[in-house]
């Protein structure tokens, strides 16, 4: 992974994920008190104090930071709520509307300048996020359709021959208990990295030679990659935007799926 | 539910379930059976099964996708 | 002859950059066209949405294969 080598006069050395991805304590002793934790902690207080600012004092007019909020609540209400969970959408607007939040905040961190870390780029973030939202779902669907029923209606859906079952039962429960959960946090991560990682190359290949190595051809290939720099931070912003909406959404499915037994 | 009490939220719901289950399905059936072969493989000392296990979790895989999601 | 540029690394990531191309056009031209399919004809809603799926499944088993490959090679 790390040595694509161009020789030039000097060598270029493209970022490899042990440099972007791992830090030093910020206070020197304590170890698990790094950038990405500061700034997860930064994105909660946000996310409290934005909501608070907004749903606190509610106007029946709404004005300033209200009117923000309550388009952000429209947005997961109508898109991620509602479609999956029908009439149950506005008892989990609390829980649908702070993931969408906390993780779109934990997305764009990676583009604003100086802090610059997407902190879905540690699987342990998201991780935590999908295992919750696995005990969730779990414990909704043993509660609504019964310990047996719950699975039951997940490994064996109606109509298929009966000695069929024995083959694609354990499908059903591993793509439902194991890969999906999986799914759900990886999706989040994997896109995060690889942004991240696509910002800090073409970013390097500007930084390298417009700045340290400046020569007549190789201004030309540092022209590249400050465009694309430019370019792949709009198409991240919307990327970011999308992953949170994703999370949020695939969120909602599973908690309707539990709710209701498939049909 | 028949065909005719279905609301239009229903269809594009379970159209987004299918769509995002899809790919979870594949990769279930392709771990446990070519993770069945492999196991296999070790216990045999053969190298044969792994594939066989791998395109028959697959083949499963899209007929229990068929059998749910196609008609 | 000097070495101009040089990969190294696991070659098998560029094998599973490869087989991730087809399936990606596949998907990509499947759900566009199924789109516009029920954008031009919403009462065959249920047809097309089945279609779509099944051709999302085999399109994407593809992908899924391309992503095991290097392990069956290496097993054989």
């Amino acid at each position: 992974m790390s040595a694509l080598t161009v020789l030039a006069d000097d060598q270029f050395k493209a970022p490899s994920p042990d440099e972007l991805f791992t830090f030093t304590p910020i206070i020197p002793g304590v170890d698990w008190f790094t950038k990405p934790v500061l700034l997860a902690l930064l994105s909660s207080v946000v996310v409290i104090g934005f909501c608070w600012a907004a749903f606190a004092n509610p106007k029946v007019v709404p004005r300033g930071v209200q009117n923000v909020a309550e388009y952000g609540y429209m947005f997961v209400r109508d898109q991620v709520a509602r479609p999956f969970l029908g009439k149950d959408a506005d008892r989990w607007m609390g829980l649908l509307l702070t993931l969408f939040f906390l993780v779109f905040l934990w997305n764009i961190m990676g583009v604003i300048p100086i802090l610059q870390f997407p902190v879905a780029s540690h699987i342990a973030f998201p991780a935590v996020l999908a295992i919750s939202i696995y005990v969730l779902k779990v414990y909704l669907g043993v509660k609504h359709q019964g310990a047996v029923g719950y699975f039951k209606n997940m490994m064996f859906p109606p109509g298929l021959p009966k000695p069929i079952y024995i083959l694609l039962s354990p499908i059903e429960f591993l793509s439902n208990m194991i890969i999906a959960p999986f799914t759900h946090a990886v999706r989040l991560f994997a896109n995060m990295f690889a942004g991240h990682m696509l910002l800090a190359f073409f970013s390097m290949v500007g930084f390298w030679f417009l700045f340290e190595k400046l020569t007549p051809l190789g201004a030309t290939v540092g022209v590249i990659g400050v465009v694309m720099t430019i370019i792949f931070t709009a198409f991240e912003i919307f990327i970011q935007f999308l992953q949170a909406f994703l999370f949020a959404m695939l969120a909602s499915m599973y908690i309707g799926g539990a709710l209701h037994a498939e049909h | 539910m028949s065909e005719q009490e279905r609301r239009p939220e229903d269809d594009g719901q379970d159209f987004a379930n299918a769509a995002w289950s899809i790919p979870s399905y594949l990769l279930a059936g392709m771990a446990i059976y070519g993770g069945g072969g492999w196991l296999l493989d070790r216990w045999l000392d053969t190298s044969a099964f792994f594939p066989i296990g791998v395109v028959l979790g697959i083949v499963l895989s899209v007929y229990l996708v068929y059998r749910k999601y196609g008609r | 002859m000097s070495v101009l540029a040089e990969v190294s690394g696991n070659v098998t990531a560029i094998g599973y950059g490869l087989a991730a191309i087809g399936p990606g056009i596949g998907v990509g031209i499947i759900f566009g066209q199924g789109v516009q399919a029920i954008a031009r004809q919403p009462e065959a809603y249920g047809l097309i949405r089945q279609n779509m799926l099944l051709g999302f499944v085999l399109t994407e088993a593809l992908a899924l294969l391309g992503l095991v490959a290097p392990f069956i090679f290496q097993a054989l």
